[in-house]
């Protein structure tokens, strides 16, 4: 510890070597402190096991590339390298986009109170918020491709380990420059929609490829000629740069391996710098508000509108209803999350092999449903932490006279109309970009769905009274759910998958899908019961959890 | 005899070994201001935690209006409205649309909650920037803003966990405009407050808890006359008992006397 200054005189930073350490401590203490609940003990064992799950993919991962990438060097095809990192930036990149249940940002502006240099604010950044399983098992996949490469080529390690530190840095870089730009961007309503606006356009033109396609195919055109113009533009962009940059090294071209690496870190330093622009602007106080800008406010005093009036819904109800999609609509990451399924299937769509009609991309008959089950799989993070979002305002439930049934009742009404929204879009967009799915298959989705989604209510009102956690409905990224709710949200999406993949074989066993229909509905049938036995407990259980649920949700900091 | 508005038995409530409340009796007839202090860590906020539904006790009964509160939670709630230690405001709310949420929770239909919301806003001069979400005003709107919330249903009884604490003197003065406008209609008023001399301006009756048992209870004049029976020491030293603010007999109640021997001397 420095000696106190005399009066007057200005003291010097502290050591920014030791504000990391403290830090550091700091959530170690606070990891430390949380294993004193049986809650916390039970999260930290979830975690072990979503942990123990990532080291096995980046494990089996890297026993796979490191056999690969020996298999090409040593047969002399370093060529192909670039097949295995294509890969492994796109899940890199891709992951904690689609997964936000186990990414998390740090959240570092309560640290900007102390005197925190800008190179300790930025560090701090870049390590917690890259603890993420997609950079776990993206690094242990790069080691893996060292392994392979060292093993083939002794002579060739150092530059690999250059060269692919060099490429791990570059996905770190862009993946926090990605979230923290899509973070900003949706911060702001204006922002937000031009976002919604370029996607939509983006998927607009996308309908033009198919009938562009087809045309080109009328017209002769050898679509190989595109996929080597794909080859020779992906030698420019970072996985393509490794891997020229390793190929280089081993064919002993230093001149091209030296030229890609050097490419390589120019990705890099953008990437840094594009994160380091937007930190400087958090680190200079910059803050994002919904609100309307003062100079538009009115001042005219308005008449207040009167809420929502839902046909067969009490007052109470639809007063949370509307709270509920109030709270939605203004939640850019939550809108993003939303239309990711519409996001998949284009990629699906993009990725297919035209050779294979019977592969997800070109089978609107397998589409739909997967577009169906994605769309619940992204409502977990709503369904499973019902009062996450509510912060302080959990605390009017327990004081207003309203009974817990009829909250989460409400909850439950809202996510359940985001669900159908979802599917009605996954449906458009099959039917636009796949073809219409057949009606048998429909139905059985939907009736599948109506199967599914009061397990998933059941189980995810019951984890949200006892496994609570507060998130932020305005922060990109940092909505990673507790690991009790990772794992039990997991568990009943594993079952309720094979449960209806049982059911769909049985059906086409039997010749006929609309058999499917007519057992999950009477599966519904079970879970709707399942879903009001639960409901029938909740005020009690919610009574006897109240404590722990407000102070965690109503938490400051 | 009247029902009294606030009453509790034995009230406790522990942490593990910790004892946060320790058997409070008290008793609140309707129409009092009541004033509910003690130093940090005393049980204030953890017993009107309680009072309001937001803790369950570990022992005793409480009863608001003459309705038990563990078996009557609703039907209390329904006259009760409650500012808490963290006001319990929706902050990616506007003013308005939380106002309207409260109105209707409580019971209000549509057009009543709407019309109650234009005026609260109005006498809490909120009613500037309806387009602003909660999360973006400042401490004293958030006050006035749940105060506002507390009130829409026209609450029989009003309780208040510091609603003082980091308000300004104008937000403080339209506060305190509206808690006297309540009381002169009849309504009962429940507040923990460390600023004792708005205590001492607006609350008729007092109790002091220290370390979870309840101390005194009773009007100003009562606790005056007690602390006068109590030996004088040398903080009390000279004043005049007739005179004693609250802040002296508080401090004679709780002993709260500070070691000025201590010194910082790094403390610039």
């Amino acid at each position: 510890m420095a000696d106190v200054a005399p009066t007057g005189v200005p003291l010097a930073l502290p050591d920014a070597g030791m504000q990391l350490r403290t830090i550091a401590l700091l959530r170690w203490q606070i990891f430390k402190n949380s294993l004193r609940t049986m809650r916390g003990r039970l999260e930290a064992v979830s975690w072990i096991f979503v942990g123990f799950w990532f080291v096995a993919l980046g494990l089996g991962g890297a026993f796979g590339i490191a056999v690969g990438s020996w298999w090409m060097v040593s047969h002399n095809r370093s060529d192909l390298l670039a097949a295995l990192f294509w890969p492994i930036f796109i899940f890199w990149i891709c992951f904690p986009l689609v997964a936000t249940a186990f990414t998390e940002v740090f959240d570092s502006s309560n640290l900007l109170r102390y005197p925190l240099r800008y190179s300790s604010f930025f560090l701090v950044n870049l390590i917690y918020g890259s603890l993420d399983g997609g950079t776990v098992v993206g690094l242990l996949w790069l080691i893996g491709a060292v392994l392979g490469i060292s093993i083939a080529q002794p002579s060739s390690t150092p530059w690999a380990v250059l060269a692919l530190a060099i490429f791990g840095a570059a996905n770190i870089f862009l993946v926090r420059a990605l979230f923290s730009w899509i973070e900003r961007w949706l911060a702001q309503r204006k922002t937000r929609e031009i976002m919604g606006i370029i996607f939509f356009l983006i998927i607009i033109g996308f309908q033009f490829i198919g009938p562009l396609t087809q045309r080109a195919h009328r017209q002769h055109f050898q679509l190989p000629a595109y996929i080597s113009q794909a080859i020779l533009i992906q030698k420019f962009l970072p996985p393509g740069l490794v891997a020229g940059a390793l190929g280089g090294s081993v064919r002993a071209d230093w001149l091209s391996a030296a030229g890609s690496l050097l490419l390589l870190s120019a990705y890099a330093g953008v990437f840094c710098l594009l994160f380091h622009i937007r930190l400087r602007g958090l680190y200079a106080g910059e803050s994002f508000s919904e609100s309307v800008s003062r100079e538009k406010v009115s001042m005219e005093k308005a008449e207040t509108q009167s809420g929502w009036a839902l046909p067969g819904l009490s007052g109470q109800l639809a007063a949370i209803m509307e709270k509920e999609a109030r709270y939605l609509s203004r939640s850019g990451p939550m809108l993003f999350a939303l239309i990711m399924p519409i996001v998949v299937l284009l990629l699906f769509h993009m990725g297919g092999n035209p050779n294979r009609p019977n592969a997800v991309a070109h089978n609107p008959n397998l589409a739909f449903p997967i577009g169906a089950a994605y769309c619940l799989l992204l409502l977990t993070n709503l369904i499973y932490n019902n009062f996450g979002a509510d912060g302080m305002g959990v605390q009017f439930f327990f004081v207003a006279p309203v009974k817990m049934r009829s909250v989460i009742i409400a909850k439950n009404l809202i996510h359940g109309g985001v669900l159908a929204l979802e599917m009605c879009l996954v449906f458009a967009a099959t039917y636009f970009m796949y073809g219409s799915p057949a009606p048998a298959v429909v139905s059985a989705t939907f009736v599948g769905v109506l199967f599914a989604i009061p397990l998933d209510f059941a189980v995810g009102n019951l984890l949200s009274l006892y496994s609570p956690k507060k998130y932020d409905y305005g922060a990109f990224g940092r909505q990673r759910a507790p690991g009790l709710t990772v794992l039990a949200s997991f568990g009943v999406q594993a079952v309720t998958i094979g449960i209806a993949i049982v059911v769909v074989l049985v059906a086409r066993h039997y010749g006929s899908l609309w058999l499917a229909t007519i057992v999950f509905a009477a599966l519904a049938l079970a879970a709707w019961a399942l879903y009001q036995a639960v409901l029938g407990r909740i005020d009690g259980i919610a009574l006897s959890k109240r404590e722990s649920l407000i102070a965690t949700i109503a938490k400051t900091g | 005899m009247d029902t009294p508005a606030i009453s509790t038995t034995n009230l406790t409530r522990r942490f593990g070994d910790f004892v946060a409340v320790d058997s409070i009796n008290l008793r609140v007839t309707p129409g009092q201001f009541f004033g509910f202090l003690g130093p940090n860590g005393a049980g204030k906020s953890t017993t009107i935690k309680m009072l309001t539904g937001l803790l369950a006790p570990s022992a005793g009964r409480m009863e608001i209006l003459g309705l038990d509160l563990a078996s009557h939670s609703l039907e209390v709630k329904q006259h009760i409205g409650v500012v808490p230690e963290g006001m319990a405001l929706f902050g990616r709310l506007t003013g308005p649309e939380y106002l309207n949420f409260a109105g209707r929770m409580y019971g209000l239909n549509r057009e009543t909650a709407a019309k109650r919301t234009t005026e609260l806003l109005e006498f809490m001069q909120l009613d500037r920037e309806p387009g602003k979400l909660i999360t973006d005003y400042s401490h004293g709107m958030q006050k006035k803003l749940a105060l506002a919330a507390a009130v829409i249903h026209g609450p029989k009884i009003l309780f208040l966990d510091e609603p003082f604490e980091g308000v300004d003197a104008i937000a403080s003065g339209t506060l305190k405009a509206m808690l006297q406008r309540m009381i002169l209609r009849g309504a009962t008023i429940f507040l923990t407050s460390h600023v004792l001399e708005i205590v001492e301006r607006l609350c008729s009756h007092l109790a002091i808890i220290h370390q979870g048992k309840l101390v005194a209870q009773g009007s100003l004049e009562e606790l005056r006359s007690g602390v006068q029976a109590m030996p004088a020491d040398q903080h009390l030293a000279g004043a005049q008992p007739e005179k004693l603010t609250l802040e002296e007999i508080f401090l004679r109640i709780v002993g709260g006397a500070r070691s000025e021997d201590q010194e910082l001397s790094w403390l610039t």
